[in-house]
C-alpha cells in the first residue's frame, strides 16, 4: 500500500494506539495537570490588564475551534475551510439575535446547527476524496463562503459587515466587559476541553482515531470511514460555529474578511505547533500562537518573516507539536 | 516559563516609557502595513510621522507651559477587523494612548470604534463608510476627502462637459469599493446620468478584459476609474484602450496619474480627466512630497499631505485647549478649528448634513486633465461645484 | 451579441494558456513529490521579480531576462527543496505546511526589499490583432505564443529526455521507478525546481502585461489549484484540458453576467464536476 498517499506522517510503533475497543477508557487527570490548567486559566484574573483578558478570551475562542479542527485530523483529514465554518456560525448567531432577537444562547445553538448541517452537506458530497482532495476541496468551498458572505449584502451587510451585534447576556446577565466576557469564554474552553476527553475513550472516538491511524484496517474491522469521517467533520464544525458565535459577540463586529483562508491557514498553524494528536495540542497550539503576533507586532515588516522561519523550524525538529515535549505522554491515549 | 516571558517582556519594554511618561506624547499609528494596503497605511503614518518630525525640532509641543515630545506608536492592523480591535486594545491599555491616527479601512474602523469611543479617544481615521462618522462617535474625525464629498460636483461638472448619459466603472469588491459604487451611482443619477454598468472583482484581480468586454457591448459613454488603486487604473486603461474604446476616462478619488500613464503609455491617457486632492501648482505640497522622498525613499502617497495636515490640526487644538490628557477638551477645540491653512490649503469642518456631525474636513480639490502624460488643472472645486478656471 | 461571444471566447482561450502556464508547475510539483506547494504564487512572483530587475537595472533584454529568472528561481528552488521540505518528501501534510511557512518568507522578504507598490514594466508588444470582429491585443498573443512554446519544450523534456523520463516514472509510481534505478535524492529537488521553474517563467512573461508587486503570487496560486483540482493532481493533459476550460467558462460568464455571481459559479461548478469525477477530468483514480 502506498503510504505516501496517506495525509498524516506514519506513526511509529509505540505510539499505534490499541484498536481493541474499550481498552482506553477514560482515565482520571493527574493532579499536576489540572493545578497547571487552573493557574493558566486563572492568571489573567490575577493580572487584571485589559489587554491580558482581551488575548486570553482570543486564546479560549482558537482553542476551541483548534481542538475541533484536530478532531478532523484525527479521522485522517485537513480542512481548509475551517475559517469559513466559524464564519458561518458567526453570521447566523448574529443573523439569529440581532435580526430575529432571540436569547444568546438560541443564537449560538442555531450557529453550532447550522454550521455542523452546511458540513454535513459538503461532507456527503466530498469526503469520498481522501488526502489533498478533500484540502483543495475545501479550499475552494472557503472561497465560495467568502464570495457569498460578500455578495449577499442584504443579510450580510457586505464587505461592510455587521455592527453593534448585542453583546452576549445569558438570564439577563450581560456579558459586556472584558473580565466577564472571559470567565464565560474560559468556561466554555473547558467544557469543550471536558467534552473531548470523554469523546476521545468513547467508541466514537476510538472510530475516529483508527480511522485516521490505519483506514485500511479501520473498514476491514467494521468502522466506516467515510461514516466516520462525516461524523468527525459535522461535530467538528459544530464546534467551530461554537467558536464563531463566541467571537461574533465578543468583537460584536464581523466582516467577511475575518473568516478568510488566511484564518483558515492560521488554525492549521495553531494545530500543527500545539499538536494534534494530544487533547491538550489545541488549547497549547492557541496559547502560544495567539499573542505571538504581538511579541513582534513592533518589527512590522519582518515579523512574517520570522513566523515563516519559526513554523519552518517548528516542523522541522518537533513535527508532533509542542504537546509531545511538554505532556510527557501523560495524556495521551497510549497504554 | 513562556508565559512569563511574555508578560516581563512588554513590561520591561515600558519602563524607560514610563520614567519619560512626564515629557513624552504618544500617538498612536493603527494602520495598515503589509498587505495591498500598506501603502496608504504609510501614506497616514509618514504623515502623522512627518508633523511630529516638525514640531519635535522646535523641542517639542508646547502645551499649557510644558514641551512634549511627540512619540509616534505604529501598530500593523493587517486590513482585519480583529487585528486592528486587538492593536487598539494594546494602544489603550499598554501603552495608554488617547490619539489614534488612523484605522485606515472602514472595517477595521467600524471594529474599533465601540472601544475608542467608549474610552474617549480621539481617532483620525481615512476609513470610507459613510457610518464611520456620526454624532454617536465624537470622538472620531476624519481628515480626508471620500467620494461622498468630492464626487457630487465633480460629476455634475464632468456630465455637463461630456454630455454622458451611460457611465460605466469597476470596482473592488470590498468595502470601500461597494461605498464607492454606491456614492457614485447616486452622483451620477443626481447629475442627470447613470452608472449604469458596475463590476464588482477581487482585489488582486488584473484582467480586466471580460469585465471591460461586457461593458463595452452594453454601451457606455464613459468609463469611471475611481475605486481602484493605481496600477490596476491603469491596466483598467490600457485593456480599455485595447479593446477599442475611445470615449472619455475619468476618475474621481485620489492621484494616480503617473502610475496610470506608466501602465497605459500616453496615447491612452490622453485627455483622461482626473481629481487631485491637492493643486499641482502647491508649492508646499510639492515640498512636502520632497521631505517625504528624502526621508522614506518613497514616493508620496496622494493621502499623506491630508494626515499631515490631520495631525497638526490635533497639535493645534491640544495647544488650544491647553492640555493633552482631557480629550474631550481637546475634541471640543479640534471641532473650532476654523479656516486652519494646512499644506493642502484652507481647511474646514463640515459634514453635518450628510452625517449629523461636523467632523469630516472639507479642503479644496481640483480636476486636472491628462495632456502627453502631465495633469493641466481645468478647473478648482468646493463641496458645492466646481469652477473652470479661467487661464 | 455573438460579437461578443465571439470576443469572449477569444478571451477565454487566450486567458486559459495563460492559466495553463501558472498550473503546470504545480501540477508537476505534486505529482512527483506529493506536495501540495502554497508558495507556488510566490515562486511565480519571484520570477516575475527577478525579470523586472533583470531588465530595469541590467538591462537585459526581455527573453534573456525571462531565462535569466528561469534559473534564478529554480536554483532557489532547489535550495529549499533542500534544506526546507526534504524531511517532508513522505510527509504531505506537514511539507503543505512548511511550504506555507516558504510562502510567508518569501512574500515579506519581496515586500522588505521592493516595498508593497507596484513597479510597471514596459510592454514587449504594441498594437493589436484582428481575429475576424474579435480583438486581441498583441501583448497578450506574444504571451500565449510563448506559454504554447514552453510547454512544447516541456513536453520534449519530459518524453524525449532521459531526465524527464525520469520524472514522469517518479510521478507515476515512485518506488517502482526507485527499484528502476531512478535516484529519488535527484528527482525531487529536479521536479520541485522544474516546477517553481515554470512558475517563474510564467510571472515572468506576465510582468509586463500585469505588473509586479510582492502582491501578484495570490491569484496564480488559486487559478493553479482550480485547474489541478479540475484537471487531476498529477496530470498535466488534464492540466491543459482544465486550464482552456476553466478560461473560457470565466470568461463567458463574466461576459455575460455579473462578474461576482459568474465567479461564485465558477466554484460551485467545480465543485459539481468533482462530485461526478472525483479525481478530476483526467485525473488518475486514487485508492
Amino acid at each position: 500500500m502506498n503510504m505516501s498517499k496517506t495525509v498524516l506522517p506514519p506513526m511509529s510503533h509505540e505510539a499505534a494506539p490499541a484498536l481493541i475497543r474499550g481498552s482506553a477508557a477514560a482515565r482520571p487527570p493527574k493532579a499536576a495537570a489540572l493545578g497547571l490548567l487552573a493557574v493558566l486559566v486563572g492568571l489573567p484574573f490575577l493580572m487584571n490588564q485589559a489587554f491580558s483578558y482581551h488575548l486570553a478570551i482570543f486564546i479560549c475562542i482558537n482553542a476551541i475551534i483548534v481542538m475541533s479542527l484536530s478532531l478532523l485530523a484525527r479521522a485522517g483529514q485537513i480542512s481548509l475551510c475551517h475559517g469559513a465554518l466559524v464564519g458561518v456560525g458567526a453570521y447566523v448567531s448574529v443573523a439569529c439575535v440581532k435580526g430575529l432577537q432571540w436569547p444568546f444562547l438560541a443564537g449560538v445553538a442555531a450557529a453550532m446547527l447550522a454550521a455542523a448541517c452546511v458540513a454535513y452537506l459538503l461532507g456527503r458530497i466530498v469526503l469520498r476524496l481522501q488526502g489533498v482532495y478533500f484540502v483543495l476541496i475545501t479550499f475552494a468551498f472557503s472561497e465560495l463562503v467568502r464570495l457569498v458572505l460578500l455578495e449577499w449584502v442584504g443579510l450580510t451587510g457586505g464587505a461592510n459587515g455587521i455592527t453593534n451585534i448585542p453583546a452576549a447576556s445569558i438570564a439577563g446577565f450581560v456579558f459586556s466587559d472584558k473580565p466577564a466576557f472571559y470567565a464565560l469564554a474560559a468556561l466554555v474552553m473547558l467544557a469543550v476541553l471536558a467534552f473531548f476527553w470523554f469523546f476521545y475513550a468513547s467508541p466514537a472516538g476510538e472510530a475516529v482515531d483508527a480511522v485516521g491511524e490505519n483506514p485500511a484496517l479501520a473498514e476491514s474491522s467494521g468502522i466506516g470511514v467515510r461514516r466516520t469521517q462525516l461524523y468527525a467533520f459535522t461535530l467538528a464544525s459544530a464546534f467551530a460555529g461554537l467558536g464563531g458565535a463566541l467571537l461574533a459577540h465578543y468583537l460584536r463586529y464581523i466582516s467577511p474578511e475575518s473568516f478568510n483562508m488566511h484564518y483558515s491557514v492560521a488554525l492549521i498553524i495553531m494545530m500543527v505547533v500545539g499538536g494534534r494528536k494530544f487533547l491538550l495540542g489545541g488549547l497549547i497550539g492557541a496559547l502560544v500562537m495567539t499573542p505571538l503576533p504581538e511579541l513582534f507586532r513592533g518589527a512590522v515588516e519582518t515579523q512574517d518573516i520570522f513566523y515563516g522561519v519559526a513554523l519552518i523550524l517548528m516542523l522541522h525538529f518537533m513535527p508532533q507539536g509542542l504537546a509531545s515535549v511538554r505532556l510527557h505522554r501523560k495524556q495521551r491515549k497510549t497504554p | 516559563m513562556n508565559r512569563m516571558l511574555k508578560v516581563l517582556l512588554p513590561a520591561a519594554l515600558m519602563l524607560p516609557g514610563a520614567v519619560l511618561a512626564q515629557d513624552t506624547l504618544k500617538i498612536g499609528a493603527l494602520v495598515t502595513l503589509s498587505g495591498a494596503g500598506a501603502a496608504w497605511g504609510q501614506a497616514l503614518l509618514y504623515g502623522a510621522e512627518l508633523a511630529a518630525d516638525d514640531v519635535n525640532a522646535q523641542g517639542g509641543l508646547e502645551v499649557g507651559g510644558k514641551k512634549y515630545k511627540i512619540e509616534v506608536i505604529p501598530y500593523d492592523d493587517k486590513y482585519q477587523s480583529a487585528e486592528a480591535v486587538t492593536a487598539a486594545n494594546r494602544l489603550v491599555s499598554d501603552d495608554k494612548v488617547k490619539y489614534i491616527i488612523g484605522p485606515m479601512g472602514s472595517a477595521p474602523a467600524l471594529a474599533v470604534q465601540p472601544l475608542t469611543e467608549r474610552e474617549k479617544i480621539i481617532i483620525m481615521t481615512l476609513g470610507f463608510t459613510n457610518k464611520a462618522l456620526s454624532p454617536e462617535k465624537p470622538y472620531s474625525f476624519r481628515p480626508n476627502l471620500t467620494t461622498e464629498e468630492t464626487s457630487y460636483p465633480i460629476i455634475a461638472w464632468l456630465v455637463e462637459r461630456f454630455n454622458l448619459k451611460k457611465v460605466g466603472g469597476l470596482f473592488p469588491n470590498d468595502e470601500s469599493g461597494q461605498q464607492i459604487a454606491g456614492d457614485l451611482g447616486k452622483a451620477y443619477k443626481q447629475a442627470g446620468a447613470e452608472l449604469s454598468s458596475k463590476e464588482f472583482f477581487e482585489r488582486q484581480r488584473v484582467d480586466m478584459v471580460p469585465l471591460l468586454t461586457r461593458m463595452l457591448s452594453a454601451g457606455i459613454d464613459a468609463i469611471e476609474l475611481d475605486g481602484n488603486s493605481p496600477a490596476t487604473a491603469g491596466m483598467i486603461v490600457r485593456q480599455a484602450r485595447e479593446l477599442g474604446f475611445t470615449g472619455p476616462i475619468v476618475r474621481n478619488g485620489g492621484p494616480a496619474t503617473p502610475e496610470i500613464v506608466a501602465v497605459a503609455g500616453k496615447a491612452a491617457t490622453e485627455g483622461m480627466m482626473v481629481t487631485s486632492l491637492q493643486d499641482p501648482d502647491n508649492k508646499e505640497v510639492a515640498q512636502y512630497a520632497q521631505r517625504y522622498a528624502e526621508k522614506y525613499n518613497k514616493k508620496m502617497n496622494g493621502f499623506s499631505p491630508a494626515f499631515y495636515d490631520g495631525t497638526h490640526m490635533l497639535f493645534k487644538a491640544m495647544q488650544n485647549a491647553g492640555t493633552v490628557t482631557d480629550t474631550t477638551k481637546v475634541r471640543d477645540a479640534l471641532e473650532q478649528l476654523k479656516d486652519y491653512h494646512g499644506i493642502q490649503g484652507v481647511l474646514n469642518w463640515s459634514g453635518k448634513e450628510r452625517y449629523g456631525i461636523n467632523h469630516q474636513v472639507a479642503s479644496p480639490f481640483f480636476i486636472s486633465e491628462v495632456k502627453d502624460g502631465q495633469e493641466v488643472t481645468v478647473a478648482r472645486c468646493t463641496l458645492e461645484k466646481c469652477v473652470d478656471i479661467k487661464k | 451579441m455573438s460579437n461578443l461571444l465571439v470576443q469572449a471566447l477569444v478571451n477565454g482561450v487566450i486567458i486559459g494558456l495563460l492559466y495553463l502556464l501558472m498550473a503546470v508547475g504545480f501540477t508537476l510539483v505534486f505529482g512527483v513529490m506529493r506536495i501540495v506547494n502554497f508558495a507556488h504564487g510566490q515562486f511565480y512572483m519571484v520570477g516575475a521579480f527577478a525579470t523586472y530587475v533583470l531588465m530595469a537595472h541590467w538591462e537585459w533584454p526581455f527573453l534573456a531576462a525571462m531565462l535569466g529568472a528561469f534559473v534564478v528561481t529554480a536554483a532557489v528552488g532547489w535550495v529549499v527543496e533542500w534544506v526546507v521540505l526534504k524531511p517532508f518528501r513522505h510527509d504531505e501534510l506537514n511539507g503543505m505546511i512548511a511550504t506555507i511557512g516558504v510562502a510567508m518568507i518569501l512574500q515579506s522578504a519581496a515586500l522588505l526589499v521592493f516595498g508593497p507598490d507596484s513597479q510597471i514594466m514596459p510592454q514587449v508588444a504594441e498594437g493589436v490583432f484582428r481575429l475576424g470582429s474579435a480583438i486581441v491585443p498583441a501583448s497578450r498573443l506574444y504571451v500565449a505564443v510563448c506559454s504554447v512554446i514552453i510547454l512544447a519544450c516541456l513536453y520534449v523534456f519530459l518524453i524525449h529526455t532521459r531526465q524527464g523520463k525520469a520524472l514522469r516514472a517518479a510521478v507515476q509510481d515512485m518506488e517502482i521507478a526507485m527499484a528502476q534505478g531512478v535516484r529519488a535524492k535527484f528527482m525531487y529537488p529536479l521536479g520541485f525546481s522544474i516546477g517553481v521553474g515554470l512558475a517563474a517563467i510564467a510571472g515572468a512573461l506576465m510582468a509586463p502585461l500585469f505588473s509586479v508587486s510582492p502582491f501578484i503570487g495570490s491569484t496564480p496560486l488559486l487559478k493553479a489549484f482550480i485547474v489541478v483540482i479540475l484537471g487531476g493532481l498529477g496530470s498535466i493533459p488534464g492540466a491543459a484540458l482544465a486550464s482552456l476550460l476553466l478560461g473560457i467558462i470565466e470568461s463567458v460568464a463574466s461576459s455575460f453576467i455579473s462578474n461576482s455571481v459568474a465567479e461564485i459559479l465558477i466554484f460551485v461548478l467545480v465543485m459539481a464536476i468533482l462530485v461526478v469525477r472525483p479525481a478530476g477530468l483526467l485525473g488518475k483514480a486514487e485508492a
